[in-house]
């Protein structure tokens, strides 16, 4: 048997050598900004968020040295960049508080569907990982389900008042800024689930259309066939002197609109908002959706879906 | 013989080794799921028994919650009932309209923290506006509740009374 001769592979384990340190030379820049107005918080809550999530999410970033090490120091410059800008805890106190909160709240929830810190993330900092315990203090922070401030009755009075003769008028096409059409008939779909928001004290009804409604009859939602439609109707909580909570002014609607073709660069799912009763379509450009895929993104195994469709779907008649 | 032994054992290994990778890898791909975000639809919620018409085959009105209960509704209604109620702030409902409302005792949406899903329905009521023989309408109510649903109530009335008068006051939602 011809075995290589040594001299080659010794050339060969120089030459990486050389390549090795030669690329420790390319260094993006990652820096320190000032703490401008770091997230306000009880310190338990504030100790499980600096362990966990500070060292990408905030200006306190500090590398242990085996991350900055190439090529695991362009790994993680590039993650601790697209980190910042999604969440910074360093800046999260300039934001109202209502803000704020649901920033936490979507944080709760990446790490409690698995998404966040990044599995490849633990794999090397197992020491970053959220213990149960911690999960826990941090849903507690969160949890108190404070009742609904009582909403200004009269806005919602108004609007359903300007709404009831008029319907829906629309003057332009509403197309959302990345080209997903408003279907002004989701109003006639059926219901698949509704939503008790009280984060953001909110109440959301999800419709779907007939094709989505077939494919929960059938069970084919993973993934959901194209030509999926489903919206999410949002209102703001009102509540009664007894503490009931009725449908107040109309906030928002939200399709998913699902084409493996047109939206294959946003994981099949085409994103758009309505807001208001004048129906302003959301975003400023067609990346706006950005925002959509990256909150849906912890749930992709489930076809970005979050919804859990209520069973029964297609049994009885309707008439 | 101990050569024969020797190549036996060791397809026998290389069989175990390669069904162990196996079962790891399968094992590995389900444990990929976290468990919150595997593909189920929402069985508890689903509205089983004898009733009449599934009203989820029917049109969103509106929909409230009873905080202090756990509870949340939705008010549904047929083409007849949702076309009257989108168009008019009173409530006579025209013969024909048949309102039905959903309670569903209420879960943590295990998708998100922050928000509650329908658990087990606690009840489905419907009214019903039919034209008597003295061509005024008449209501007919009927309510079902438990697991499965089974019919717990019937009246009929030549107005809204009760419950069947909680039903036919709410007002839609606005849906522009």
């Amino acid at each position: 048997m011809a075995k290589p001769p040594l001299r080659s592979s010794v050339t060969f384990l120089i030459i990486l050598g050389v390549l090795f340190l030669g690329m420790q030379f390319l260094r993006p820049e990652l820096t320190n900004p000032p703490v401008k107005a770091d997230l306000q918080a009880p310190p338990e809550v504030k100790q499980i968020l600096r362990n966990s999530c500070y060292n990408c999410h905030s200006n306190e970033t500090r590398l242990p040295w085996y991350d900055k090490v190439v090529p695991a120091y362009w790994i993680v410059t590039s993650d601790v960049t697209t980190a910042r800008q999604h969440l910074n805890f360093s800046e999260l106190g300039s934001l109202p508080p209502a803000a704020q909160k649901a920033k936490l709240y979507e944080a709760v929830n990446q790490i409690q569907l698995g998404a966040m810190p990044l599995p490849a993330y633990t794999k090397v900092h197992p020491e970053a990982t959220v213990t149960e315990a911690q999960l826990k203090v941090l849903r507690d922070y969160l949890a108190p389900a404070s009742l609904t401030t009582p909403a200004e009755t009269a806005t919602a009075n108004e609007q359903y008042g300007k709404w009831l003769p008029n319907g829906t008028n629309l003057t332009q096409t509403h197309l959302s800024p990345n080209g997903v059409p408003f279907l002004p008939d989701y109003k006639n779909w059926k219901a698949i689930s509704s939503t008790d928001r009280f984060d953001n004290h909110t109440m959301r009804e999800i419709l779907g259309n007939d094709i989505a409604i077939k494919a929960i009859a059938e069970n084919h939602i993973n993934p959901w066939p194209d030509g999926t439609v489903l919206a999410k109707v949002t209102w703001f909580q009102q509540p009664d002197d007894k503490g009931f909570v009725h449908a107040g002014a109309f906030q928002q609607v939200e399709l998913m609109e699902r084409d493996s073709r047109k939206y294959a660069a946003t994981g099949n799912w085409g994103y758009g908002r309505w807001r208001g009763t004048e129906l302003k379509p959301y975003g400023n450009d067609a990346k706006f959706d950005a925002e959509c895929v990256g909150c849906h993104t912890p749930v992709k195994k489930n076809d970005y879906v979050y919804t859990m469709p209520i069973a029964g779907q297609g049994k009885g008649q309707s008439q | 013989m101990s050569l024969m032994n020797k190549s036996k054992r060791s397809r026998t290994n290389r069989a175990a080794l390669l069904s162990a990778v196996f079962t790891l890898l399968l094992a590995g791909c389900a444990s990929d799921v976290n468990p919150r975000v595997a593909t189920r639809p929402n069985n508890d919620a689903a509205l089983t028994g004898d009733l009449p018409v599934n009203p989820l085959q029917w049109k969103v009105i509106t929909s409230a919650i009873d905080k202090q209960n756990s509870t949340m509704y939705t008010l549904f209604g047929n083409d007849v009932a949702v076309q009257y109620a989108r168009t008019h702030a009173q409530h006579d409902y025209p013969a024909g309209s048949t309102l039905s409302l959903v309670t569903w005792s209420q879960q943590e949406d295990p998708r998100w923290f922050g928000g509650n899903i329908p658990s087990a329905p606690k009840s489905v009521e419907f009214v019903a506006v039919a034209l008597g023989p003295d061509k005024k309408p008449t209501y007919v109510y009927q309510e079902f509740e438990g697991s499965p649903l089974k019919k717990t109530s019937s009246q009929e009335s030549t107005a809204p009374d009760g419950r069947s008068a909680y039903l036919v006051n709410q007002r839609a939602a606005v849906m522009p």
